[in-house]
């Protein structure tokens, strides 16, 4: 559904941050995109919703190039820049000026996801918290019912239960012509959200694959010794022994640690190759 | 689907525009309403009717244009706004379109229509006000007009530098995303200075004693205590004329259309 073809794409020419990137990406899943801060989650996003420009390659999304903003791709694709825009106007006043554009808007759903994530006011959107106009903007944003959902940070400025309530919907509203993305560099958030990850860093696509696929190649666990020759990706001194994440040779069932999965594939991306082919 | 135009899209686009921001666009165009009436009542007050009417014409409609124009496309102050902005499900056509009728239309007719009512009405105090037993009745009540739109050369010219600045002003608030309004007047005036000096350069080339030169218009030559100027031939002044009513804000207007197609943020 997104495909991007040797994409690259740099601020300036001389300094590409991305280089020859190529990329499927299927309808259907929840995908985490994370990266360290400046690593280019925003600026892959912003490419995909067609607000920057590719310099080499091409993107296409639902078969359409998002750099030519046509209305027919826009009602297909919403995207939630990381510093949210409210206008000053009532929840209703809003939902009446903006709802129109999308054809697939759900009124029922809208102030549902508002009761959810406890966004009940009568006044001015413009005087609310940060946290709190994040909220009404992905309520917003999920009611379009778009097919391609991009969240650039949307944990940011959330308090907890308001985290957790977020990844309930998330998962509530996911279907199998859907995608959504979510780029974030803290990565806790995404845990047991996500089914597929992209971790990019410095415009390199690091890795890009599915959280089944992460479990049956690799195995998280606290061991008293790393066994001799294995293909540690990453490693920390705990309390009780050291947690690793190494190669699965024998088949283990273990729980994905996003942080340390995360941190391994950025300090070692050489053995990340080896293990993952990148798509 | 139409992707360049759709009739009930672009209504549902321009609601959506006025009512987004209606303190920044009627509020602006309700305070260069009243500017232009302080400016009106002030220049008559200290002066008298003649300047007040042009003085109130030119800034309430160029000044008050500018200002306007460069707050239309003004939704780039934040990478947040200007994303929802380009992201909304309208073409960039519906777009500017909205913003050419809102500057173009809206502001110009109601500012004309305002400027008409508040003409008719200093004028028509003025002539109810005068004595109709004093002797020079029929001259004072003469002295004061209502002013022309046609047949007026400085209504003219203001029309002309409407539309020049205006197409400036969207541009510039469409390349520069923060105080876009005061780097495009910058970028503007440093502009004009540049055509000015340099013009003024090439007339010193050509001629002795030059005592100033206004770029496509005349140069004025010193011949010891007299002064003349030298002007254009008619033929060449009309091009120029068009150039400046026509091309130029037309260029401006269209080049406002190319770049929100190619805007990024």
């Amino acid at each position: 559904m997104i495909e991007f073809n040797n994409l690259s794409f740099g601020y300036t020419r001389k300094k590409l941050l991305y280089k020859n990137l190529s990329l499927n990406i299927a309808a259907g899943s929840i995908y985490g995109l994370l990266g360290k801060n400046g690593a280019g989650k925003s600026t892959l996003l912003k490419n995909m919703v067609g607000t920057l420009f590719p310099v080499e390659g091409e993107i296409f999304v639902d078969g359409m190039v998002p750099g030519k903003r046509r209305p027919s791709f826009l009602q297909t694709i919403y995207y939630i820049a990381e510093d949210v825009y409210v206008p000053p106007l009532t929840i209703k006043r809003y939902k009446n000026l903006f709802a129109p554009f999308y054809p697939k808007f759900s009124e029922q759903s809208f102030y549902q996801y508002l009761d959810v994530l406890d966004v009940n006011v009568d006044g001015k959107l413009n005087k609310l918290s940060f946290g709190q106009q994040k909220k009404f903007v992905i309520a917003f944003a999920l009611a379009c019912n778009t097919k391609v959902l991009l969240m650039d940070e949307p944990t940011n400025g959330l308090d907890i239960p308001s985290k957790t309530q977020f990844r309930k919907l998330i998962a509530s509203v996911m279907y199998d012509d859907k995608i959504i993305f979510i780029s974030t560099h803290q990565v806790r958030d995404l845990e047991n959200m996500i089914d597929n990850i992209i971790i990019v860093d410095n415009g390199d696509l690091l890795l890009h694959s599915s959280i089944s696929n992460i479990a049956d190649k690799l195995c998280f666990k606290t061991v008293s010794e790393i066994p001799v020759g294995a293909k540690v990706l990453y490693e920390e001194k705990m309390l009780k022994g050291t947690a690793v994440v190494m190669e699965n040779i024998n088949g283990e069932d273990s729980k994905l640690n996003l942080e340390q999965l995360f941190n391994g594939v950025t300090e070692n991306p050489g053995i990340t190759k080896e293990l993952f082919s990148i798509n | 689907m139409n992707d360049i135009f759709n009739f009930k899209r672009f209504g549902l686009l321009f609601r959506k525009t006025i009512l987004e921001r209606p303190v920044q666009l009627m509020g602006i165009t309700g305070l260069i309403l009243t500017a232009t009436l302080v400016i009106y009542a002030l220049c008559l007050y200290f002066i008298s009717f003649q300047p007040a009417q042009n003085m109130a014409f030119i800034w309430g409609l160029v000044g008050g244009g500018c200002f306007l124009s460069s707050v239309v496309f003004g939704y780039f102050n934040t990478n947040a706004q200007g994303s929802a902005y380009l992201t909304l499900p309208a073409s960039a056509f519906e777009k500017w379109l909205c913003g050419i009728l809102f500057v173009g239309i809206f502001f110009l007719c109601t500012f004309l229509a305002f400027y008409k009512l508040i003409d008719m009405g200093f004028v028509t105090a003025y002539r109810n006000g005068l004595d109709k037993n004093n002797p020079a009745y029929k001259e004072l009540y003469n002295s004061v007009q209502y002013y022309p739109l046609d047949n007026n050369n400085i209504a003219k010219q203001s029309a002309m530098l409407f539309f020049n600045f205006t197409g400036a002003m969207m541009v510039g608030s469409l390349y520069f995303n923060r105080i876009a309004a005061i780097k495009t007047a910058l970028v503007y005036f440093a502009a004009l200075a540049i055509i000015y000096f340099l013009n003024l350069l090439l007339a010193y080339s050509f001629f002795q004693n030059v005592d100033g030169a206004f770029p496509f218009h005349n140069i004025f030559i010193r011949a010891g205590n007299d002064n003349g100027s030298i002007e254009l031939p008619s033929s060449f002044s009309n091009i120029t004329y068009y150039f400046f009513a026509f091309i130029i804000p037309g260029i401006l207007w269209i080049t406002t259309l190319i770049r929100l197609r190619e805007k990024e943020i």
